[in-house]
């Protein structure tokens, strides 16, 4: 099964969302479970990106690049680029991957490559 | 509503203190108390963001109050990230303006060089949202990068404007004893030399070293008061006339255009509504910048500049002291230092002092109104405060 990131869309007004919020940001639609998840695109552009050289302790390695991406539907969201020399604007591909691991257990989130 | 004074001001060095959290918290209310001239307080508010996580030291008001022996009266502590400090003077500000005290007294302290510098940084990455920023490592410093490499991008910002920033901080923090780094830097050492990689790495690209303020302990603080308290220190009479905030998206990606900083905009524009005035009324202003960067945007953002003719003002040495718009002339977060949760109140100590006419070597000439913004997270909760000479 190919793991999957969801967006959440008002039922209301069909306003996509990323991350999950309980109210709707353009219609204000409150009803409880008012958004139906939906899996968002896994392609995008780069829009900006940082290579960071101070980690938290929890990351075993020396540099890692972090950037946010805006996906064919508009949604923007953040996570790890995995390209050597990225360029702003550039397409990319969104993978499923473990972005954090620590002796509580693996996270699993966004990992950017080029398209 | 009525209008409220600052009667006193207190504050530590930043750097690395050894003491209790409480007592980082007390020494500077202490100070404050013998400024005003020892008034009966009626509250207590104590900013700090870190003190359960870095400190183990929770419900900090509580220690405090009775480490000043002012129990019985109110205590409490206010975190609202690193605009701790503000929030906490806009506290201190209803509870005069009410008529619900007379006088109360705004104490900030944060002690974060109990933890390595490691630590220091994940805790105030904690303000990030846990599952779509967190998990991947983001840190303010990558926030900050990401922004800065918009910025360049849009407006053609360089790292020699960065560095430019830097360097007239550190200088400013020359000039004030309390300042976190006396440490003199030029654009050829953290530039332009063949040492200058060694001495001024690349952190979170394109933002090196030198563009991000260094993690601090620090306490500061402020006694507020009506106006027939105030009329009876003698002290010169310094009113905060304007308190505004703003709030912005948790996570950065969500901004529709992630070069604007919407909080500090809406912050500044109802702290200077409040006070009626305009941003060219602004003698003298503390921006927060924990990054360079920030310092450049935000001078734009409360209105002193066109939005990306900052590092252009910059460059003209607008900004320095003695140009036409000095901005932190204490140093900065860059010189004087970043102690989060007492930060937006040593903000508050600068601009009484600069306005009392009694900051020395760093005084800036004929200051009568000041400003101060104090960023929470990146950008998303903003106070900005307006301080005014009144005799
Ligand atoms: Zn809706």
């Amino acid at each position: 099964m190919e793991l999957q990131v969801y967006g959440y869309k008002c039922r209301k007004c069909g306003q996509l969302h990323y991350p999950f919020r309980m109210v709707c940001k353009k219609c204000k639609a409150n009803e409880p479970h008012g958004f139906d998840p939906v899996p968002l695109p896994k392609k995008g552009k780069l829009l900006t990106y940082t290579d960071l050289s101070t980690l938290p302790a929890d990351f075993n390695v020396a540099q890692l690049t972090l950037g946010i991406v805006e996906l064919e539907n508009g949604i923007r969201v953040t996570g790890q680029v995995r390209i050597p020399k990225p360029k702003t604007g550039m397409a990319v591909r969104i993978n499923i991957e473990t972005v954090r691991s620590s002796e509580f257990g693996k996270n699993l989130g966004m990992v950017f490559t080029a398209a | 509503m009525r209008n409220v004074y600052v009667v006193g001001v207190g504050i530590t060095s930043f750097s690395r203190l050894e003491f209790p959290i409480s007592e980082i918290a007390a020494y500077p209310a202490m100070m404050a108390l013998q400024d005003a001239g020892n008034p009966k307080i009626d509250h207590l508010y104590v900013s700090n963001m870190g003190g359960g996580r870095v400190n183990g030291q929770t419900a900090l008001a509580s220690a405090v109050v009775d480490t000043l022996s002012l129990t019985p009266i109110g205590a409490e502590t206010i975190e609202n990230g690193p605009a701790s400090g503000s929030s906490a003077i806009k506290t201190g500000f209803m509870a005069v303006a009410s008529g619900l005290c007379d006088t109360v007294m705004v104490a900030g302290a944060e002690r974060m060089r109990e933890v390595n510098n490691l630590e220091a940084t994940d805790f105030v990455a904690t303000l990030t949202h846990p599952l779509a920023e967190y998990i991947y490592g983001v840190t303010l410093p990558s926030l900050a990068g990401m922004f800065t490499r918009l910025y360049m991008e849009k407006y053609g910002v360089t790292s020699r404007h960065l560095a430019m920033v830097a360097v007239k901080n550190h200088a400013n923090a020359m000039l004030n004893p309390f300042a976190h780094l006396h440490q003199p830097i030029t654009i050829e050492g953290i530039l332009d030399s063949p040492e200058a990689l060694t001495n001024n790495p690349i952190v979170a690209d394109p933002l090196r070293f030198f563009d991000m303020c260094p993690v601090s302990d620090g306490g500061a603080c402020v006694i507020l008061a009506c106006e027939e308290v105030a009329r009876k220190v003698k002290r010169p009479l310094v009113r905060l006339a304007g308190v505004g905030q703003a709030t912005d998206t948790h996570c950065v990606h969500e901004r529709e255009n992630p070069t604007d900083l919407l909080a500090v905009r809406g912050a500044a524009a109802q702290a200077m509504k409040m006070a009626g005035i305009k941003p060219s009324d602004v003698s003298v202003a503390e921006l927060h910048d924990a990054f360079t960067i920030l310092e450049i945007a935000e001078s734009e953002e409360v209105g002193f500049f066109k939005k990306g003719e900052g590092h252009l003002a910059l460059e003209r040495g607008e900004t320095a002291l003695g140009g036409k718009i000095p901005i932190n002339p204490s140093g900065g977060l860059k010189g004087k230092g970043h102690p989060v949760g007492a930060t937006g109140i040593g903000q508050a100590h600068e601009i009484v002092t600069q306005l009392r006419g009694e900051a020395k070597k760093r005084q800036v000439k004929n200051a009568k109104i000041g400003l101060t913004t104090n960023f929470g997270g990146f950008g998303n909760n903003v106070v900005s405060l307006v301080f005014k000479r009144e005799d």
